[in-house]
């Protein structure tokens, strides 16, 4: 589902990924983990084409990302759940609203985005919360929105980008767990993080990136500061 | 379907762009309308003037005006001897002044008007050689004809075409940084919301068309504007304009085409290109997708 080929990409001679590897397949779940500044964050927004590789090649769902064309981008993203840090929800939108944002946009039938979004809204637990404005809600809520947002067209990759960086230790494994049980519908789940209780807590695939470069990925991983080389 | 219900929301999203824009919408809009009527009143003059331009065209007529002590039935008899003149008619000073007292009231002075002669050409082509002929005799002080008149008219619509487009591409350019810098600001309050529209996979036509539509509705509405001070001016200005040109030029038809709907057409036309082109440049220029 997800797959990287010989990936470098560099800022001006600053290298941020240097010759990276990968391959997710359908329905996995995984962790991309290191410290900050280890490239996770540019290998994210790889995945989702905000960035394109200084060489290498990067295919999502068969895609080579690097023969999209702009125009094609947005169809990209509408196959890829995202899920962000600082939750990029609509302010000036209810919880409703921000989640039928992109189904209205895509110009489906009013009726069937209140189906879609209600659904979504009962995946996160927030049906409730329908009617409530992002600043009413706490720093979890606001992610499971962002959670329900990510999966109300149905894609078959989530992609989040330290998801849980700015919620409590509780509330991140809540996240995490959430986002555990969407993989379990079949769903590709590659998570970024440099959240050591949670990947430790689920025991997933594990993809240490460190200045760069993969150091080590592996199956039922821990996340270790110096993990052993195992490619 | 689904296309028009995309359209449907885009329209939505525009009408609350329009609203969050709050008093800048005014702005925008009185400029451009005042740019506007600026151009739809240059543009009915010139057009005006081409009709009138036009009338006088088909017009066979000369008027020749005789120096005091020739005799205007010899003159007449002379001048219907030239092989393009088909009719003469004499309109004596006399008759002229009595006329004239009947319409005007004037002072109880000596009679200035002098012996006219109307001369009618057999064909519009043939005005031009009476009206040669006609000026070299010597009992003829001066003539007048309707292309003569056209030609001057003429020259005075290039100015004004000439000077009035000026102003109105100066007026455009000053309305286009306006509207530029609205949509710009807009941009800039929603650059946020334009980042996670663009994260979703939301189509740039969904993102940047709120934008120029917000940009063309600004053109429509001070076309509006702009026509609807046109109508007032039409309405309160046409009979006597028309009664000081048929004055000026007593052979113009009184039913002369003043050309608004083209000029109203062409006013919408220019508001919202001016409009959506302003801000499809701007949202080009700022959305970054």
């Amino acid at each position: 589902m997800i797959r990287l080929q010989n990936v470098t990409k560099d800022y001006g001679g600053r290298p941020a990924l240097v010759n990276v590897n990968l391959h997710i397949a359908l329905g996995e779940f995984a962790f991309l983990v290191g410290p900050s500044g280890a490239g996770k964050s540019t290998l994210m927004r790889l995945l989702y084409r905000e960035e394109t590789p200084t060489s290498g090649s990067v295919f999502v769902g068969g895609v080579n990302l690097n023969r999209l064309h702009k125009r094609q981008v947005p169809l990209l993203r509408r196959r890829l759940g995202t899920i962000f840090q600082d939750y990029k929800l609509l302010p000036r939108q209810t919880v409703f609203n921000n989640v039928a944002y992109i189904l209205r946009a895509l110009g489906v039938e009013e009726k069937e985005v209140a189906k879609r979004v209600q659904s979504a809204l009962s995946v996160v637990s927030l049906e409730h919360k329908a009617d409530a404005y992002p600043d009413e809600l706490s720093g979890g809520e606001q992610q499971r929105v962002g959670i329900a947002r990510a999966i109300v067209n149905g894609p078959p990759v989530l992609l989040a980008d330290e998801p849980t960086g700015n919620l409590d230790p509780a509330t991140s494994l809540e996240i995490v767990q959430l986002l555990e049980r969407i993989a379990e519908r079949g769903t590709t789940v590659f998570i970024s993080t440099h959240d050591t209780n949670i990947v430790n807590t689920l025991r997933r695939r594990v993809i240490y990136l460190k200045g760069g470069e993969i150091v080590s990925d592996v199956d039922s991983g821990v996340y270790e500061l110096e993990p052993n080389l195992n490619v | 379907m689904r296309h028009l219900r995309t359209f449907f929301r885009v329209i939505i999203e525009t009408g609350l762009g329009i609203k969050r824009s709050g008093w800048s919408n005014w702005l925008v809009v009185s400029i451009l309308a005042i740019a506007l009527t600026i151009f739809g009143g240059i543009l009915q003059v010139t057009m005006t003037m081409k009709n009138v331009v036009a009338a006088f065209g088909s017009q066979l007529e000369v008027s020749a005006y005789l120096k005091d002590g020739y005799q205007p039935k010899r003159v007449a008899r002379e001048i219907s001897q030239i092989p393009e003149v088909q009719l003469v008619e004499i309109v004596t000073k006399d008759v002229a002044w009595d006329e004239m007292k009947s319409t005007f009231k004037v002072a109880s002075l000596a009679n200035p008007l002098p012996n006219t002669l109307h001369i009618r050409a057999s064909s519009p082509e043939a005005v031009e050689a009476v009206a040669a002929k006609v000026k070299l005799l010597s009992a003829v002080e001066n003539i007048r004809y309707p292309l003569n008149v056209a030609r001057k008219i003429n020259e005075f619509r290039h100015f004004i075409e000439i000077a009035g487009f000026a102003i109105t591409a100066a007026l455009s350019a000053a309305t286009l940084t306006v509207i530029g810098n609205t949509i710009h600001l807009l941009i800039e309050s929603r650059q946020r919301e334009i980042e996670i529209l663009s994260l979703m996979g939301v189509s740039p036509f969904y993102i940047k068309g709120p934008f120029v539509l917000q940009g063309a509705a600004y053109g429509a509405g001070s076309a509006a504007v702009a026509i609807l001070v046109l109508v007032g001016v039409h309405i309160y200005l046409d009979p006597y304009l028309t009664d000081q040109l048929v004055s000026l030029a007593p052979f113009l038809p009184r039913n002369i085409e003043y050309g608004m709907w083209q000029t109203f057409g062409v006013m919408l036309g220019l508001g919202v290109l001016v409009g959506a082109g302003g801000s499809a440049w701007t949202s080009g220029k700022y959305i970054k997708i």
